[in-house]
């Protein structure tokens, strides 16, 4: 098994990530003008029709001018266009009055026209999605933060909650930034993407956890690095074949479904990359403050170490008392893993 | 627990899975259009089709009992139904059963023609509920997959509030939001060709669902239009037409006969409805009227519901304005001893013959019950639903489309799971296999259960069946690569495997129970597309979890203790 040494490059890894987050979310309030929202979200209406007779959305738009609809060429034969008309709330029968004009306009001027699919969403409902599902996210992610404390310590729920912020704030700037259609569907993205990265930082983090109990005579640092190499194939494997089933559907769907499978491809990626370059690092950074606090209680009062690393994990132990840790190899660790585990069979018998 | 038991369970949920995924396989694949397209309908229009199969089908039978030959021949198969008719027939009446169930001795079993001519309607009425009953337990398809009309409405009690003088109650609301789904219920019927959902959900909203419809101009008409209500001169020669048309298997769409240039132009087909002793709408035949009403329903003054002193049934006794007087009083002069028809929303409410000149604009119908006759009057006194309903949201979407969304869906899924399925039988062998296997069951698991509870297929719960794929190969993955790190330890078979298992349990419990908490948590409070997307997940991480710790260990060991193996094909490297 190749080790790899994740923990050195973790400052260019947030940085990188940080400067990322901060170049999207700037493009996307400044410059972009906020994101795209669908009519899941802002009240209006949503058609999609077959236009034979016009060339490009341009005419489309024009014929439409009145209405300052947005218009989106849909699917592959160039003649059907997705319109998006917003309810200004100024009209009774906002639904009736547009569907109807704008079959009728689009009639006159093209003749042979025909509507696929129409959707009508009011504002009472918009607003509604869009205040229930931030809810139901924070609340979610805050069952999943005990769930992780109780099973694993806070500093693990809490670095695993940072690389799911990480990845959120990420996935919806790369939305915004590429002005990708915010639906329904965009929220079942992020939320899949959530569940993802935490599946995949928990997988380590279980690694960290079981190797820090056993390796008592290296670094917190390198224990990391053990964990995710020993972790990297399964990593990597488990993202290639979510990646496989994503792409397929990348590629081979269109429409609404072809941007959530976008936002999955891109959160697939990032969450891969957060449990590796973020949540450990951020678990490492929390241990080596704890660590220091140590240090200076312990240079404060002078007093004895074994009353102060009490607190600490076993790992921080070892880093604060062995200076030069014996090394090891990770065949070495898992032996002793194994040693352990007949330790403990034989106590039970 | 044994290899034996294990097996037995694993079988056990195979077994259940085959019986929960029998109706949707039948319903999807043995189901002709025909059917289906019956089985969505309404119920007078399947009593509608049972009425013409029976007549057709009892001919037969009488043409085969005038020939002696064919009574002594055993009852042919295609009516073998009418065996069981029969047999509870001779044990009501205790007779003994006849040794050989000829048609004479089937036909014997009963009364007269009639009984078995009912015998015989039953039949294909209870063929056709049989397959209403099996649709709903099916993996239904979503209005994005399958085209049609969803729309929600919400009412908006303000109107009401100020037209009454009193402060309006729960009650009150309550009562107005029912009378307004009575009334669109009685506007939707007219579709007649499927059968809609119209729901009052929690929030006092009103659901409606159309399947196959897609059109939005159709939620106006029910919608906008007040109720409309005219008086019409019933063409006979045209009545008379297309009853012998629909006797002989004709259709009507869109209010007109199917075949073309049967029916003069400028008229209609409409279904005359009484309502039967349990309330319940009865077709009673084709009537044919002009598309133009002699008096149309703008001239009602009003509506007062009553009950005729002589035949106690219910009356509505009209008051038509000046203008509508005289034009009534014209049209009844010029047809007398014509039927003139009452049609409300579509349907012919009565039908009566013109006896001779009705003036002085008051005019009474019978052919509503009260509560028709109630609802008629609040419509026709407020001018449109005794509630106002604004459209919250409206989806539509052309079967056409809807077709092309499942095409591309089924294509989707079907290249990403092979590429799974083919990059892991790749990468880890022989092991690799077993966790295709364990794969292929999750997905059948899955969608057994799924469609168990009648669940309503979209497209982004495909999205979600999708990343289960991917997601449930990832605890064999992780099973696999401690799998991997034992044998390199030098373990053999069944130790590697033993403590592969053990070491991954727990952490695959721990990231897919993560999962699942946000899965399960959004199932049951998020709302549509996020809802279906949940639903799936969550219920695909339960079956990943049984098919990768239970299924894919008991195939190792079978392989371990069955077949003496003694090494482990898993990766490339490894021996």
């Amino acid at each position: 098994m190749k080790l790899f040494n994740v923990t050195r490059y973790r400052v260019p890894a947030l940085t990188t990530s940080a400067i990322l987050i901060v170049i999207f979310w700037a493009y996307t309030l400044f410059f972009a003008g906020g994101f795209n929202f669908g009519i899941d979200f802002q009240a209006g209406i949503n058609f999609t029709v077959e236009v034979p007779a016009a060339s490009d959305e341009q005419v489309v738009r024009d014929a439409l001018g009145e209405y300052n609809p947005q218009v989106q060429t849909a699917g592959d034969k160039g003649s059907q266009f997705i319109i998006r008309i917003a309810d200004d709330a100024e009209n009774d029968n906002f639904q009736q009055t547009v569907s109807k004009a704008v079959s009728d306009i689009l009639e006159a001027k093209f003749g042979n026209v025909s509507i696929l699919s129409e959707e009508y969403i009011g504002s009472s409902f918009a607003s509604n999605l869009a205040t229930q599902t931030i809810w139901l996210t924070l609340i979610a992610l805050g069952l999943i933060l005990f769930y992780i404390w109780i099973r694993f310590k806070l500093n693990y729920a809490v670095s695993a909650i940072t690389a799911v912020f990480h990845d959120v704030l990420l996935l919806l700037g790369f939305i915004g930034a590429f002005q990708l259609e915010f639906s329904t569907a965009t929220i079942a993205a992020v939320l899949t993407i959530i569940g993802y990265s935490l599946n995949d930082t928990i997988v380590i983090f279980d690694r960290i956890r079981e190797n820090s109990r056993i390796v008592k005579d290296k670094g917190f640092n390198e224990v990391i690095n053990l964990s995710v190499s020993q972790s990297m194939s399964r990593t990597l494997i488990t993202s290639l074949t979510t990646l496989l089933a994503v792409v397929a559907i990348l590629v081979f769907a269109s429409g609404t479904i072809k941007t959530f499978a976008l936002s999955l491809v891109v959160g697939i990626v990032v969450g891969t990359y957060s449990s590796i370059f973020v949540a450990s690092p951020v678990l490492l950074a929390w241990h080596n403050r704890e660590l220091k606090k140590v240090h200076n209680a312990l240079s404060h009062s002078g007093k004895s170490d074994s009353s102060g690393s009490g607190k600490t994990s076993s790992g921080s132990k070892s880093a604060a008392n062995v200076p030069e840790p014996v090394k090891q190899t990770a065949e070495e660790i898992a032996e002793a893993t194994e040693r352990k585990t007949k330790k403990k069979k034989k106590k039970k018998k | 627990m044994t290899k034996m038991m294990r097996t037995l369970l694993i079988l056990l949920m195979v077994g259940l899975g085959v019986v929960f995924l029998y109706p949707t396989i039948t319903w999807y694949f043995f189901t002709s259009q025909e059917m289906k397209a019956l089985a969505n309908g309404s119920l007078p229009e399947i009593r509608n089709w049972a009425e013409d199969e029976a007549s057709s089908t009892s001919e037969e039978i009488k043409r085969l009992s005038q020939d002696t030959e064919a009574v002594s021949a055993a009852l042919p198969t295609e009516f073998g139904f009418l065996k069981d008719a029969a047999k509870t027939n001779y044990r009501l009446t205790n007779e003994k059963m006849p040794r050989d169930w000829t048609l004479g001795a089937t036909l014997n079993g009963f009364r007269d023609f009639n009984e078995v001519n009912a015998a015989i309607e039953d039949y294909y009425r209870q063929s056709i509920l049989d397959l209403k009953d099996m649709k709903g337990k099916i993996l239904a398809l979503g209005l994005d997959l399958s085209g049609g009309l969803s729309v929600v409405l919400e009412p908006d009690f303000t109107a009401l509030e100020e037209a009454s003088t009193e402060v309006l109650s729960a009650e009150d609301r309550s009562a107005a939001l029912e009378a307004a789904l009575e009334v669109i219920n009685n506007r939707i019927d007219t579709f007649g060709v499927t059968e809609p959902q119209i729901r009052r959900q929690l929030d006092d909203s009103i659901l409606i669902d159309i399947p196959g419809e897609a059109d939005p101009e159709r939620v106006n008409s029910f919608l906008m239009g007040r109720g409309s209500l005219g008086f019409f001169i019933v063409d006979d020669t045209g009545t008379e037409t297309i009853r012998n048309y629909m006797a002989s298997g004709g259709k009507i769409v869109d209010r007109r006969p199917i075949e073309e240039g049967l029916l003069a132009e400028g008229l209609m087909v409409l279904g005359y409805y009484t309502k039967d002793s349990y309330g319940m709408d009865q077709f009673k035949g084709w009537i044919v009227v002009p598309e133009t009403p002699g008096l149309d329903g703008s001239h009602i003054r009003e509506a007062n519901p009553g009950t005729d002193s002589n035949t106690l049934q219910p009356i509505v006794t009209f008051r038509l304005d000046p203008e509508g007087a005289t034009i009534f009083q014209r049209l009844t002069s010029e047809n007398t001893q014509k039927y003139m028809a009452v049609v409300l929303d579509g349907k012919v409410k009565a039908n009566a013959l013109i006896t001779e000149t009705i003036p002085g604009g008051s005019v009474r119908v019978t052919g509503f019950n009260y509560q028709e006759a109630n609802d008629l009057a609040v419509v026709l006194r407020t001018g449109s639903l005794p509630v106002q309903l604004n459209i919250r949201t409206l989806q539509s979407v052309g079967a056409s489309l809807g077709e092309d969304t499942i095409q591309m869906g089924i294509r989707a899924i079907l290249i990403g799971i092979a590429l799974v399925f083919l990059f892991m039988a790749f990468w880890y062998k022989g092991a690799g296999l077993i966790a295709d296997i364990a794969l292929a069951l999750n997905l059948f698991l899955l969608t057994a259960l799924l469609s168990s509870f009648n669940f309503t297929l979209t497209m982004t719960s495909i999205a979600g069946l999708i990343l289960t794929v991917g997601m449930s190969v990832d605890a064999n993955v992780i099973i696999f690569e401690r799998i991997k790190e034992e044998l390199r330890l030098g373990k053999g078979r069944a130790a590697a495997v033993e403590t592969g298992f053990k070491k991954a349990f727990w952490t695959i419990m721990d990231a897919q129970i993560t999962t699942l908490i946000a899965a399960l948590f959004l199932s049951q409070l998020g709302k549509g597309p996020v809802q279906g997307f949940a639903v799936t997940l969550a219920w695909g991480i339960g079956c990943s979890l049984f098919t990768a710790l239970f299924v894919s260990r008991l195939m190792f060991d079978l392989g371990t203790d069955g077949l003496k193996r003694q090494k482990i094909s898993i990766a490339w490297g490894i021996k």
